[in-house]
């Protein structure tokens, strides 16, 4: 008795709540479904010029990547979704569309951008229809114009870090190896750069120099940019490089580096066969042994 | 004036036995410990001998001790950059060979071995690893000419004696040995304070006993390889070094140390001796001639009224200035200047002093037959005019008592050999010749000095032996501890509370 008339006003007082609730969830529901509507195809703009335009343009024709003008008719959505969210992952599980493109493109992989998926709805959404949002970016490379003439000589000193770069930068070698550079070759951090300029073709190299579209790199010169003359170097040392190619004689400093290396270690242990059992030698002992 | 007190200890070795009681109590009271076990505080060694660690007085090898260059004092060991150089590899360390392995012999063996034709054995064992060991030195392992052929011939005390004295040492009929029993020298200018990196090591205001605060010490072991004496000591269990602590929880409550205590032949005396402290660095940097005496310079007598208002002026309780009146050590030191501090050329103002021993005269070959070179007539006299013909090379003594200076020795010795004939001359032939005064007045004695030395060498008491000064900790306790803090608060509480962990 007593409980049964408790019951009910913890019912009654509950219903409020319970209303608050469902209220939210189905807000929750409707802004959620309501979010890729809500996204523009400006701020699309905004990502592609971001982070897509070092690679790709929409109507300029192949830069590293592919010509994106009316990719979105080319290509269900439902694949483009995945794919420009988690190319990396769409490679490893051996998409036959995926591993198509790789190979269209010099073995270049799309690195994974990390955009969220409504960053990607966005993104579509200003692919669909690119002239609508705000000014054409058609044409965002003519990089290859602009640049002054490069030098081979400078573009190797800009490399091996000779001449340091302008923005403060990093010099390529510490990451990067070309075929016969330096006695010891370049770092190992990052691919080998001996036929970059083949792999992404002139223009694809032009604008990765100018915009440095890989995730890594990316963060390591965030603020530090080449400038257009230490670019022009460095295409033109690359393309050299490149035509060079397995012409230029391969590192042979491994011999030295190991007969050195024992060579030193052997007469170390000699040295310490004559000290170390003097060494220890302890006073009295040294004592009773001169007897 | 910057007067302090200082408890010292005097050893008469010419009355030293050699029986290491003094070493097994020190041993039972103090370092009977995990990582204390190749430890002696107390150690006493034959000499001449290379002693314990093996060679300590050999600072060509071991660094300890000061230096004086130009005009300034520094320690062997190391400059402060060269400290800093040396702080994780140090060559002059002794390492636990140049003390001995402790070992201790397996007893159950004896026990439990299976029946056999022979008498089972105990052998030996390490007492670090616990495995089996071959013994091959110990902590007066050259003790009575055992093995002196390796160590007493490599004394380095020996160094600047005549090669035919070395060899004479080495006959057996001219063998010659004494006994130095060592302790902490609690010195004046401590070298194993001085490099220490941590500043852990002090030396007590109140009594001069120098200290290893164990909570500071960062086991560094510069003191160890500091300290020429070798009197710092490295316990590889707790990871802190340990020396003698002049047993000062017995002198606080009017005991004198074990080892004096304990003391078979009596050799031990303990007393205070005021010193100024103003004058230590002046002392201490004199040329190596005028060292003995730049030290007794230090001492202070307790009787000058000058004195005593300058030690009450440094808070010295009354007690302890009457304790300073009556010290034999003072007495000894000062007074009679018998007593000379081991090995003053290390510069460390060493405040525990030796009485050194007489020895017979050496032996002469005669007929094949060897007897002691005795003078005729006066048998009495045979060394007095002939200190060189003393078994003992004086060379030897002024080595370990008075760097080097011969001057020294030969005066003590010579007032030690008058007190011995005066007091032969009174009590075997009832009556003291005019030639036995002469003899006492040449070495610088009166009759009543000579009375009084007598009796204090040979018929001490206890109290006369060790003046202890009243400490009065429960008085001192006050002065950072209020004794009224606790005052009816009910339980035992804690002094330390018990932390987690620990």
């Amino acid at each position: 008795m007593n409980s049964r008339r408790e019951i009910i006003p913890i019912t009654y007082r509950l219903a409020p709540a319970l209303l608050l609730a469902g209220a939210l969830l189905l807000a929750s529901a409707y802004l959620a479904s309501a979010g890729p509507l809500a996204q523009t195809a400006d701020e699309g703009r905004a990502i592609f010029e971001q982070k897509c335009q070092a690679c790709h343009t929409i109507g300029g024709g192949r830069l590293v990547g592919p010509d994106l003008q009316s990719v979105t008719t080319r290509r269900e959505r439902a694949w483009l979704l995945s794919f420009i969210g988690t190319p990396d992952r769409m490679l490893a599980q051996g998409d036959p569309i995926a591993t198509q493109l790789l190979a269209e493109n010099n073995n270049v992989p799309m690195p994974n951008l990390g955009l969220t998926q409504s960053e990607v709805e966005s993104l579509l959404a200003y692919l669909e229809n690119p002239a609508g949002a705000g000014q054409a970016t058609t044409q965002p490379q003519a990089p290859t114009q602009v640049l002054p003439p490069g030098n081979y000589a400078r573009g190797w000193k800009l490399f091996t870090g000779e001449v340091a770069l302008v923005g403060g930068g990093p010099p390529c070698m510490g990451c990067h190896n070309v075929g016969g550079i330096g006695r010891y070759g370049g770092g190992s951090l990052g691919p080998d750069l001996t036929q970059v300029y083949s792999r992404l073709g002139e223009p694809g190299l032009t604008s990765a120099l100018a915009n440095f579209p890989f995730p890594t790199m990316a963060a390591v010169f965030t603020g530090k940019a080449l400038d257009p003359q230490e670019q022009a170097d460095l295409l033109v040392f690359f393309a050299q490089v490149d035509a060079q190619g397995q012409a230029m004689p391969p590192a042979v400093f491994d011999r030295y580096f190991w007969f050195w290396g024992l060579t030193g270690m052997a007469l170390l242990f000699a040295g310490m066969v004559i000290f170390w059992p003097r060494q220890r030698l302890s006073i009295s002992e040294a004592l009773r042994r001169k007897r | 004036m910057n007067v302090r007190a200082h408890m010292s200890m005097l050893f008469h070795l010419d009355k030293c036995i050699g029986c290491h009681t003094c070493s097994v109590a020190c041993k039972n009271l103090w370092t009977d410990r995990k990582g204390a076990e190749y430890m002696w505080w107390n150690n006493v060694e034959t000499r001449p001998g290379a002693g314990y660690p093996t060679q300590w007085e050999d600072q060509a090898h071991y660094q300890g001790g000061w230096e004086l260059r130009g005009d300034k004092l520094r320690l062997r060991l190391h400059s402060r950059a060269g400290g800093i150089l040396k702080l994780f590899f140090n060559p002059s360390l002794p390492d636990l060979e140049d003390y001995y392995e402790p070992f201790t012999f397996r007893y159950q063996d004896l026990f439990t071995a299976p029946q056999g034709d022979d008498q089972p054995t105990a052998p030996p064992v390490s007492l670090i690893t616990g495995q089996p060991i071959e013994i091959k030195s110990g902590p007066n392992w050259d003790d009575d000419l055992g093995g002196s052929g390796v160590y007493a011939r490599n004394d380095p005390a020996l160094e600047g004696l005549a090669e035919e004295t070395r060899a004479q040492l080495q006959e057996l009929e001219r063998l010659v040995f004494n006994y130095l029993p060592r302790i902490c020298n609690h010195c004046l200018n401590p070298a194993c304070v001085a490099a220490c990196p941590s500043g852990a090591i002090y030396k007590r205001a109140e009594d001069g006993v120098v200290l290893v605060n164990e909570n500071k010490c960062r086991a560094w072991r510069m003191c160890v390889a500091a300290c020429p004496y070798k009197k710092v000591y490295y316990n590889w269990s707790t990871g802190k070094s340990e020396k003698c602590i002049l047993c000062f929880p017995r002198l606080e409550t009017g005991q004198a140390p074990a080892c004096a205590h304990s003391c078979v032949g009596r050799i031990r005396y303990m007393g205070v001796l005021l010193y100024d402290a103003d004058c230590i660095p002046e002392a201490a940097m004199v040329p190596d001639e005028q060292l003995v005496e730049a030290q007794r310079q230090v001492i202070l007598d307790p009787f000058d009224p000058q004195v005593i208002a300058a030690a009450q002026a440094n808070g010295i309780d009354a007690g302890w200035i009457e304790a300073a009146q009556k010290s034999p050590a003072y007495r000894f030191v000062k007074e009679w200047q018998l007593a000379l501090p081991l090995h003053p050329e290390f510069r460390t103002m060493v405040m525990m002093y030796y009485i050194p021993p007489l020895s017979p005269v050496v032996s002469v070959l005669e007929e094949s037959l060897f007897r002691l070179d005795l003078s005729e007539g006066a048998s009495d006299f045979e060394l007095f005019d002939r200190l060189d013909a003393a078994r003992l090379p004086v060379q030897y003594l002024a080595n370990l008592f008075s760097a080097g200076q011969e001057e020294v020795i030969r005066q003590v010795l010579r007032k030690l050999l008058g007190v011995r004939v005066y007091m032969r001359r009174k009590t075997v032939d009832n009556q003291v010749d005019e030639a036995t005064l002469q003899g006492l007045a040449e070495a610088g004695l009166t009759p009543e000095q000579a009375e009084d030395i007598y009796r204090l060498t040979t018929q001490p008491s206890l109290e006369e032996r060790f003046v202890l000064p009243p400490y009065h900790r429960e008085m001192a306790v006050e002065a950072w501890k209020d004794p009224l803090a606790h005052k009816g608060e009910a339980g035992l509480g804690y002094i330390q509370a018990p932390r987690r962990g620990e």
